[in-house]
């Protein structure tokens, strides 16, 4: 008999709020954060993209992090760790200070040893390793050619030295610790070293998959009997002083292009979609747990997880493959897994980028495979696309809408691609089932399941 | 030697510790009294360098042995101008 599984703790920082609660408010009210990309990203490249999404100042409190810890670890590990810390938490595990080691805590509650770290992550650490990166690459230039300007250059010369020195911008240092900085399992690492937690620890690096993938393969760990909590979810820093990151996704054309009403410009699902909104990223984290374990705890339950499943497409590095044939049959099977027919899933959470390649193929999809009654939005329609944390903010959305009877609209949804049940207002629903499904560059295709918890 | 910059010092050898300022002699030598290991002492510069905004290079730092060893070096690196 399988174990049941189910949600007893989350925690979030986004570019809505940090902390779950803000979060989730935030959602509800359709709230977003876009802005102008840095100016300074111009000096390097001809942008197509002008918005992004950005992070506010995260109180470092909620973090909990030290400064000898932040100077180590990447924003991205930060972000994790103050996820996870609010869901475990949350989940009510006291977090005990170590004897010798007040940075580091013990939970109380559960065996260390049966709790496992499932984490996702795109690009990993890939904010550390550009900062060091050009602090190698230009150091000794910029040096020599500052000193050269500075002592030997004409006037005419000095000022365009001067323009060419300023953009060799660099970090401080070249940091000691940039190889676990910027290694990518250095997430899901962390989070254990922080916590104790020595069960199984693993990070899935499945592009814009990633969060979903490593929540499905802990479900499978704790359903499965591998371990009986897991902590899981996404993180991502989707930042850098150059603007590369952002430039590889522009020149892909992946990003919204019109720009003219930044607030209105991230429209998923729209006919006057143009792209995705770049964000700078996040981390959701959630607790799962089996379900006598929790109650023998008397947690809180959020909602139950009862299936998952992931395809590949086989297909293109970048694009849906055309019929959605993997797609379909990841759906299928995840439904079978979860003992559920199509028609009662009540909700989809979809992956719901803005791009013309995924909005058509994902419409197509899911009016074939689940029909115009089931209702469907698009959490990328607030946040904007985190990549490897994006699976896990929309299962912690697809949780929360089915513990609180309702959902967040589909932003920015005006005139939609394809006659849907598209979320257009908050508002009491009856919702039993979810669904949250993640497309990733590659051909990754996954989907949990998720069902109200009674 | 300004009392600020010792005080600094003391405190940022407290953090990576996790001990308290009042226990670090500032006689004590960072290896044999105060057990600093190699990726101790690297996290101790990294965090003079956030503490006091100046670039430590790995290269300028050996030979220096005790805790009054780092607060001159600190203060002669204060002496010296930012950079850009």
């Amino acid at each position: 008999m399988k174990r049941r599984v189910v949600i007893t703790g989350a925690g979030a920082v986004s570019t809505i709020g940090t902390g779950v609660d803000e979060f989730w408010r935030n959602c509800l009210e359709a709230k977003s954060a876009v802005a102008p990309i840095p100016e300074n990203w111009d000096h390097y490249a001809a942008l197509h993209s002008r918005i992004w999404s950005p992070l506010p100042v995260i109180d470092p409190d909620y973090l909990g992090v030290a400064r000898t810890e932040r100077l180590q670890l990447d924003p991205g590990s930060v972000n994790a760790i103050g996820a996870a810390r609010e869901a475990l938490a949350g989940a009510g595990f006291a977090l005990v200070p170590d004897a010798n080691n007040s940075r580091v805590f013990t939970l109380t509650g559960a065996d260390a040893t049966r709790i496992g770290v499932y984490l996702g992550t795109g690009i990993g650490g890939a904010y550390s390793f550009l900062h060091n990166h050009a602090h190698h690459l230009y150091q000794r230039a910029r040096a020599t050619l500052k000193g050269y300007a500075e002592t030997r250059a004409s006037a005419p010369d000095r000022e365009m030295l001067d323009g060419v020195v300023a953009l060799m911008a660099h970090g401080p240092r070249y940091h000691p610790f940039v190889v676990s900085m910027l290694m990518p399992n250095s997430s899901s690492a962390v989070v254990a070293i922080k916590f104790s937690i020595t069960g199984p620890n693993t990070t899935y690096c499945v592009a814009c998959a990633s969060g979903t993938v490593a929540v499905g393969n802990a479900y499978r760990a704790v359903r499965d009997g591998c371990v009986d909590v897991a902590v899981s979810g996404g993180c991502e820093y989707l930042n850098d002083e150059h603007g590369h990151i952002f430039r590889g996704f522009d020149v892909a054309g992946t990003l919204i292009r019109d720009c003219a009403d930044p607030q209105a410009a991230n429209r998923p699902f729209d006919q006057k979609h143009s792209g995705f909104l770049f964000s700078q990223g996040g981390a959701a984290v959630l607790i799962l747990e089996e379900l006598e374990h929790a109650q023998r705890r008397g947690a809180t339950i959020m909602a139950e997880l009862i299936g998952y499943a992931e395809t590949f497409d086989a297909h293109s590095m970048m694009s849906l493959a055309p019929g959605g044939a993997q797609i379909e049959r990841m759906l299928r099977a995840a439904l079978a897994d979860a003992g559920v027919g199509v028609h009662e899933v009540d909700y989809i959470n979809a992956h719901g980028t803005g791009t013309r390649n995924n909005d058509e193929a994902e419409t197509e999809i899911i009016d074939r495979v689940f029909g115009k009654s089931v209702r469907v939005n698009s959490t990328k329609s607030l946040l904007g696309h985190t990549i490897g944390a994006s699976g896990a903010f929309e299962i912690l959305v697809t949780a929360l809408s089915l513990r609180d009877q309702t959902t967040h609209i589909c932003k920015n949804l005006d005139a939609p691609l394809r006659d849907l049940n598209f979320v257009r207002a908050v508002e009491p629903l009856d919702l039993r089932v979810g669904l949250s499904q993640s497309f990733a560059f590659g051909g990754h295709n996954a989907a949990v399941v998720l069902r109200r918890f009674h | 030697m300004s009392n600020d910059i010792q005080q600094r010092v003391v405190k940022a050898i407290a953090e990576v510790l996790e001990r308290k300022e009042d226990e670090i002699r500032l006689d004590a030598s960072l290896r044999d009294d105060l057990d600093f290991d190699s990726l101790k002492q690297m996290t101790l510069f990294i965090l003079l360098e956030d503490e006091f905004q100046r670039t430590m290079p790995p290269e300028d730092l050996t030979g220096l042995v005790t805790v009054n060893d780092i607060i001159d070096f600190i203060t002669g690196k204060l002496q010296e101008p930012a950079q850009t």
